[in-house]
Order: C-alpha cells, then structure tokens, then sequence
C-alpha cells in the first residue's frame, strides 16, 4: 500500500497558480526529496501533505486514509522545519515531549520516551536546557527527537540543513540518513541543495514553476535527466550546455554553432536545433588537436581531490571540465577537449532529452 | 562628564518642577504656602496635611483610592482579556486585518470628549453610572486599541512557524494561546498591562462623566480641595502625592519592559 498518494493535486492563491496536476505515489519506507529553485512550489507541496495549508484541488492519501481536509494532527506525521520552530520557553525535555502531552499520554510514558530518544540521538546531557543554550546542530537533533516521540507514518523535512554550516550540514545529513535507515520511516524532504538530494534520496521529485519535471533514483536524473532544466539542476558544477541549428546528414547529423563550425552528432530526433549536454566529469583535457575542440583555460580550481577547468571554447562558449589535480593545466594553456559519445545528451528543439550516448 | 552630570540634574529638575513643587508643598505649613508660594528651601516640615486628609469629614480618601485601583486594575484585566485574543486573531489569521487596526486607531486618535454624551446615556440604560465596574469597563475600552496595537506588533514579531510546530503535534488554538503564546509574551504583557493602568489610574474626563459618589477615583477627588472659597493647597498636594505613589512606583519598576516591548521589530535580529 502507498504510504502517501498526492492525486492531481492543485495550489493557487487567488489567480496565482502555485502548483498544477501533483501525482505522486510513494512506497513505505521511501526517502523521497522534493528539489527545485526558490519559488517552484517545494515548500507550499509539502505544507499541504502537512495540513498548514488547504488543497485547491485534488486529493492527499496518507497509509490509505484520506486526509485532504483533515488538520494537520490527525494526520499521522511529523515535521521538522527550516528554522526548528522549538519552544523557547520550554526545555529540551519538554520540547520533545510536546506531542505526546498534546495527546494526553502519561507522564511517565512521556518521560520514557523522551529519555529513549534522547539517549538514541546523544541529546540525554542536553534535556535540561533551553533552545538558547543550545548550537544549531543540537537545535536540529532536538526538533527531529520531537517527531520522533509522535511515532508519525511520515515524516516531512523543510529544509532542515539550510540554516547550518557546510561541516554541520554534511555531520546532519549523515545523521539524518542513518535515522531514516533505523526507523524505516516513509519520509519526504525538501531542499534547494542538490548534493543533499543526491545523497539522501531514494526517489528525487523536481520541480521547477509548480509542475513536476521529473521524478526518479538519483542516478536515473543524473544520467538521464528528462529535459535540460533537470540536467541543469542536477550536478556540480552545471553541466555543459551547447546550442545549435541542427540537420540531419545521412545517418548522422550535424550541430552547426554560431560560429559556423559543425560537429558531427549522432542522428537524433529534433528539428531546427539541438542542446548538446556533456557533465564536467565527461569532457576530459587531452593534447592539442586531438579533441572534439581546442580551448583556452581560463580558470582552475584546485578542488583537493579533483580539479575544475574552465575552458574558453569555440564561439567563447565556456566549458567546466573535471581534471586530476596533479593533470591539470595550467591558466593561459591552450589545450584539447574530448569527450566519450556515451557522455553526451541530446535534448531536441523542445529542450527535452532526445538521446544519450548510452 | 561633570558638564554632562549638571545638564542631566538641570532638566531633570525642569521636567520635574510640578512634582517636586507639590511635594515640598506637602510637607510646608499651609502659612507658608500663602506667604510665600516659591520659598522651596527653607520652611518647618509638617505632616498636619496628611493627617487632614485621612480625619477629613467629606473627604474619603481611602474609598477614592480603592475605587481607583479597581479601575487601574479592573480596566487593565479587561483589556488584556480582549485585546490578547484580538490581536493574536488579526495577526494570525488575519481577521479584520485591513480594517480593525485602521479603526482602532482612527477611533484612539478622536479626542474622548467626543464619546462623553452617548456614553453616558449608555451606562444610564445599562444601570453603569456611579459604579466601579462601569468605569473599569471605560478604562478597557480607552486602553483596549493600546494593548491591541502593542500585541500586534509582538506577534508579528514571534515567528508563526512556532504555532504551526504546536498544531502539526497536536494543539488547538486554544492550548497555543494559554500555554505558548501567553508565555512568550511576558514582557509585552507587562509592558501594556503597566502602561494600561498608568492610563485608567490618571483617567479624569469619564471619572467625572460617569461618577457621582460612589465610584468617584482619586483624579477626580483630589480636585475637591478647589473650592469657591480657595484651594487648600497643602492637603491637596498631600492628596496628590499619595495619588501618584502607585503609578509611580509601577513606572520605576517596569520602564524597562515598556520600552523593549515598544522598540520590538525596531531592527531585525
């Protein structure tokens, strides 16, 4: 049984259309992560599964129940959001017990619970405290201990890494991973940040303007994104994008650049133009002439474990290519750049993927 | 920093001149103040005006004074009671939001003066006239778009993700209200719920309006000194000094939350 179903679910705030046609059909269990830019509708689509906001149209399933209309407490969750929203007047303790006494547990259930969840996320030495006295990071584990105390069928995550430092966001996301894996809990995730939707889902879902781009594994988006967006979206850096009139030529095809040059493609299915996409990892540096082009680095970075290239190509077009550290050129350099066929994507006039190297 | 002290004591005892006058007149002999009204420094203290007013005959300081607190007191609680809820409602879910705080303050900005007829005719249908409830209730309604303003502007303050929190693990409207909001609230609480009694505590227009024996206030009695055959200066500033001791007292200990609670939003952080 799907643990949630969102059914054409529909968002506007008087003629504003935030979100059009929502379908979606999660399995138990499933980490799902709702990515897109500012402004898609991320945050508005997981409000609406959580109850603080009201569907214009269509219909919310969670465990088989329907609970379209229902208010946010009866319907079996649990959300942790961007700014931890904790009592500031409460301790940690009763912070985390703060569902359970809505519902009108024991006491001394309340306070076994409480002391199990702390003691599972090394919080036991805080539960005296107050959120003041509290570090980001220890804020975030005493917002998710208070969801944990619910025992929700789901699990709703608004950007929770978004306020904390780039060390503490990777220590968090490891710890969120780990918990999801322990509780075996439906959850799903919002985030702007790629990388935390990369690491953490089980299914990704973009959006981009309020519509769903494209769901799917992580590496099915990465290697076959559905359009350019998703291809843009997805990845660090942004992938190479090059446009151009396309015509086919016998078997193959030909992308003709501003500049007049052609490159030879394989004979896709477009009319007019064509975007070849080639990620950093599949342009590689190679000599001179030896390459698909020739190209001026403009810009290295020094990564630690890999190096960034910034390459000035044909038509001043730029180009990031991936390099090893120890390989890579110089500023100033003119090199080659080449790329394997099965590293590249073809999106068609419509700038939806029309063909990979696969 | 010398320089600086002496400016500070000189305005202080320029802004405090009518105080300081009334009290020294307390404590002067009423001779002393026909004499020679401005002979500040050096005079016999005596405490004959205090004592005249508790042995006055016509003169019941003590019922004034009760009927006094009763209206501090009464016409704040009344006004936290409703002003609270009011202002937590056009914040949080925008009820009235483009009109009520419009009105309310169109309605504080007319001069009272105004409403002092139709008042009266109301609480004389209603059976208010002369009692201490009636004129707590006016108290709430002249500091009532006070508090409302003040609130508003701390729950805009108070992030509403807070209240979503408490709803999403299980509490109504009600429990946010009692057991987070009101906590949270502190110190704009005390900050209003002082400068609301200062308000009902100092009220003279509707204590004279509305009472005639027995719910007259102190504002109200302490001009009762101020007779066609003169004023007895001396027991009237014993009266007025003993008048000003609460308020006084609640405005040293609280300055401080009233002008937190005031800047509240003032700079973001």
């Amino acid at each position: 049984m799907s643990e949630l179903t969102l059914q054409n679910i529909g968002k506007s705030f008087g003629e504003h259309v935030i979100l059009k046609d929502i379908n979606l059909h999660s399995q138990r269990g499933e980490f799902i992560v709702f990515v897109g830019p500012s402004g898609c509708g991320k945050s508005t689509l997981l409000r609406l599964i959580c109850g603080l906001e009201t569907v214009t149209h269509g219909q919310i399933h969670i465990a088989g129940k329907d609970v379209t209309h229902m208010a946010p407490a009866q319907r079996q969750l649990a959300m942790v959001f961007q700014s931890y929203a904790l009592f500031p007047h409460l301790s940690v303790r009763d912070n985390m017990g703060y569902g359970l006494r809505c519902a009108h547990f024991d006491e001394h259930v309340i306070g076994h619970k409480v002391d199990q969840i702390a003691s599972m996320l090394q919080m036991t030495h805080l539960l005296h405290r107050k959120p003041k006295d509290l570090s980001g990071g220890q804020r975030q584990r005493v917002a998710i201990g208070r969801a944990m105390a619910v025992e929700p069928s789901l699990f709703l995550f608004d950007e929770p890494l978004s306020n904390l430092d780039a060390g503490l966001r990777h220590t968090m996301r490891f710890e969120i991973a780990k918990l999801h894996r322990e509780l075996g809990k439906t959850t799903v995730y919002v985030t702007h940040d790629q990388i935390e939707a990369m690491g953490l889902a089980d299914r990704i879902v973009v959006l981009n303007q309020g519509r769903i781009e494209q769901m799917g594994s992580p590496m099915a988006l990465y290697q076959s994104p559905a359009n350019v967006f998703v291809a843009s979206f997805l990845g660090s850096p942004n992938i190479n994008l090059l446009q151009g009139g396309w015509q086919p030529n016998g078997a193959h095809g030909q992308l003709i650049l501003k500049d007049g040059s052609q490159w030879h493609t394989p004979l896709i299915n477009t009319s007019g133009t064509a975007t070849l996409g080639i990620r950093s990892e599949g342009l590689r540096i190679c000599n001179l002439g030896q390459g698909l082009f020739d190209a001026r680095v403009i810009l290295v970075e020094r990564l630690g474990s890999h190096a960034h290239v910034y390459l000035d190509g044909p038509g001043h077009h730029r180009w990031v290519a991936r390099s090893e550290v120890h390989e890579a050129p110089s500023l100033g350099d003119v090199v080659g750049a080449t790329v394997h066929p099965k590293d590249m994507l073809w999106f068609d006039d419509q700038q939806n993927l029309c063909s990979t190297g696969q | 920093m010398l320089q600086r002290g002496i400016v500070f004591v000189l305005v202080a005892l320029v802004l405090n001149f009518p105080v300081l006058t009334t009290l020294i007149n307390s404590f002067r002999k009423r001779i002393d103040i026909q004499n020679s009204p401005l002979g500040f420094f050096a005079f016999d203290p005596t405490l004959e005006h205090y004592r005249k007013v508790f042995e006055h005959s016509t003169f019941h300081f003590q019922d004034y004074l009760i009927n006094s607190l009763i209206l501090g007191a009464g016409g704040t609680l009344l006004a936290l009671l409703v002003g609270f809820p009011a202002a937590y409602a056009i914040v949080r879910f925008g009820h009235g939001r483009h009109t009520m705080l419009t009105v309310l303050s169109c309605v504080r900005a007319l001069p009272l003066i105004v409403f002092a007829v139709p008042i009266y005719l109301l609480f004389q249908i209603a059976g208010l006239l002369d009692t201490r409830f009636g004129l707590a209730l006016m108290a709430c309604l002249i500091n009532l778009p006070l508090v409302v303003f003040v609130l508003a502007a701390h729950f805009q303050e108070l992030p509403s993700e807070i209240d979503e929190a408490a709803r999403v693990f299980g509490a109504g409207t009600l429990r946010i209200v009692v057991h987070i909001m009101i906590p949270l609230s502190q110190s704009a609480l005390i900050a209003v719920g002082i400068l609301s009694f200062i308000n009902a505590w100092n009220e003279y227009l509707f204590g004279v309006f509305l009472t005639s024996k027995s719910a007259i206030p102190i504002s109200v009695g302490a001009t009762f000194f101020a007779t066609n055959l003169g004023v007895d200066w001396g027991v009237a500033s014993a009266v007025l000094m003993m008048s000003v001791l609460p308020p006084m007292c609640l405005g040293l200990v609280s300055y401080r939350y009233i002008g937190r609670s005031l800047t509240t939003g003032a700079v973001k952080g």
